[in-house]
């Protein structure tokens, strides 16, 4: 019961993650049905922006704040100056111009941070003493101050949507974009906002996980997996839905901890195969996902 | 102008500056021009129609007047002339449209549609008595509010389509092809509908149809429109007088 409660503790901490970085991938998605690669690059531009101001002296909280800035600037000039140009003529050239700005973002990391790991000051308690014991089983601090991140982002977008003109604004561009030109909706500032909102997400994710998820410190790769699960779990919930992104995320988060404390057969490496291989169920069975209403054409 | 002023205008005789004049636009997808030189225009509170047959340009037209793609020539809105129109600057100045295929969001409520078409204001109560209006006015849409568009019927979709335009109250409301694909007696009534309109607001109508009997009813002008270009146009009666027009347009 014990290794039970374990793992679906950190079952529900990863898939809060998975949650928060599937977020992001949908705000982009549900109002230019473009899924940005980049998204995870982002984040980890954004987390060094972090890492980087807290080495100057600035309090961690500070630093998150200026990240998500950061982040929602990059994600307003990133649409604006190299994802409409190309739309136009093309989708996949969306792709591309997605999968360009991931490498040349980590490519940008490396090259002004340096390759080396960097210890990141951790936002949330971390230490050896900080959990509950609950039926015999440790609760983390750090595992429920993502819990709470993830619903406190989650019931923020789900207010954003469903209760300002900006989220109505941004669910007819969704639906309907010409419609919304035409009811005098900016189409163009909408998807702008909405690649911004996503980054700032992210960015906000990126600062709370890094010091969480092992190994506990900042480098190169740190956002490549989190993307390829936050993936899979949105794909999982369907692409268009802030629902299916908390629910795709959970249980991704909780299967992949079971199966890997049941089938430890496995061994643990095989965490991305299993990510890859829902993806491609997914799509070939069900490619709106779970809750999902838009068909999917282009990807 | 407020009605009064453009009702005044046309009953004295005196020549009213148009709300809409478009002159020798050209307009098309790609390289494949489909509008060669139109030239349109709609008085404040004027019914016109534009009859064409299908492939004539009608659509065209409509979509590069609202801005939704692009041009050449002229399109002035109150004598000015704007460079280059884009939809949400031209329901700025006045001018609606009710797409070809409703442009229902399917995904959102009957509610969140129409106050999708009353973005561009900011009056909160009058937004909310305007939804109560057209639900008055679509008794169908008012036991829907809260249903997904998506799932009403086509002339449901249609009357929706009218109800969001003018959400925006717009002068000039213009409809593409609003009969088509629906039952005779939905599109008397929908024709009943845009009648008031023009009557109890003043509004302007700009209508292109296929169904040329129904839309000359409440036209004062007609404008053909024959692979892209201006065949006639002239007063409503001088067309039902002339045998050859009647033939071609009416069946009879």
């Amino acid at each position: 019961m014990e290794i039970f409660l374990d793992r679906l503790f950190s079952g529900v901490t990863a898939g809060s993650i998975y949650v928060l970085i599937a977020l992001s991938l949908v705000v982009v998605f549900r109002s230019s049905t473009t899924i940005n690669f980049a998204q995870g690059e982002f984040a980890l531009f954004t987390s060094f922006v972090a890492w980087w101001l807290t080495t100057k002296g600035l309090p961690i909280v500070l630093a998150l704040f200026a990240a998500m800035a950061v982040g929602f600037t990059m994600g307003v000039v990133a649409e604006r100056a190299l994802i409409r140009p190309v739309r136009r003529r093309n989708e996949t050239a969306v792709l591309i111009v997605a999968l360009g700005l991931f490498t040349a973002l980590n490519g940008a990391d490396g090259w002004i941070w340096g390759a080396n790991d960097k210890q990141f000051p951790e936002i949330l308690p971390h230490g050896d003493n900080d959990y509950f014991v609950i039926a015999g089983s440790r609760l983390h601090y750090d595992s429920i101050g993502i819990v709470l991140a993830m619903i406190l982002v989650v019931t923020l977008l789900s207010l954003l949507f469903n209760r300002t003109p900006l989220g109505l604004q941004m669910r007819a561009v969704a639906t309907n974009p010409e419609s919304a030109a035409l009811a005098g909706v900016k189409v163009g500032r909408v998807l702008s906002l909405s690649w911004g909102l996503s980054a700032a997400i992210g960015s906000f994710a990126g600062v709370l996980l890094v010091p969480v998820l092992p190994p506990n410190q900042l480098d190169l790769s740190s956002f490549f997996s989190i993307l390829i699960f936050a993936s899979a779990a949105a794909l999982l919930g369907g692409l268009d839905s802030a629902k299916g992104a908390v629910v795709g995320g959970l249980a991704f988060g909780v299967a992949e901890s079971m199966i890997n404390g049941y089938a430890t057969f496995l061994g643990g490496s095989m965490q991305l195969t299993f990510a890859l291989v829902i993806i491609v169920v997914i799509l070939v069975f069900k490619p709106t996902g779970l809750f999902g209403a838009r068909r999917l054409e282009r990807v | 102008m407020t009605a009064a002023d453009s009702a005044d205008n046309t009953a004295l005789g005196t020549v009213s500056r148009p709300l809409l004049e478009v002159a020798g636009l050209r307009a098309g997808y790609g390289a494949a021009n489909v509008l060669h030189g139109i030239d349109l225009s709609v008085l404040p509170g004027e019914v016109v129609v534009v009859l064409g047959a299908n492939g004539a340009g009608k659509t065209t037209l409509m979509r590069a007047i609202a801005g939704l793609i692009g041009h050449t020539g002229t399109i002035s809105v109150d004598g000015q002339i704007i460079a280059k129109a884009r939809p949400d600057e031209m329901l700025r100045r006045g001018l609606g449209l009710v797409p070809q295929g409703r442009g229902t969001m399917t995904a959102m409520t009957v509610r969140d549609n129409l106050r999708v078409g009353a973005i561009s204001r900011s009056d909160a109560r009058e937004i909310a008595d305007d939804i109560e209006r057209w639900c008055t006015v679509f008794p169908p849409l008012a036991n829907r509010r809260n249903q997904i568009a998506g799932t009403l019927s086509g002339g449901e979709q249609q009357m929706l389509a009218i109800a969001r335009a003018m959400m925006a109250r717009p002068r000039l409301l213009m409809c593409d092809e609003v009969s088509l694909g629906l039952a005779p007696i939905i599109v008397q009534q929908l024709f009943g509908v845009l009648r008031d309109v023009n009557q109890d607001s003043n509004t302007a109508l700009l209508l292109v149809e296929q169904n040329a009997e129904l839309a000359l009813q409440i036209a004062a002008r007609v404008y053909l429109l024959e692979v892209g270009e201006i065949a006639a146009s002239g007063e409503t009666e001088q067309f039902r007088g002339n045998d050859a027009i009647r033939k071609s347009y009416l069946g009879y």
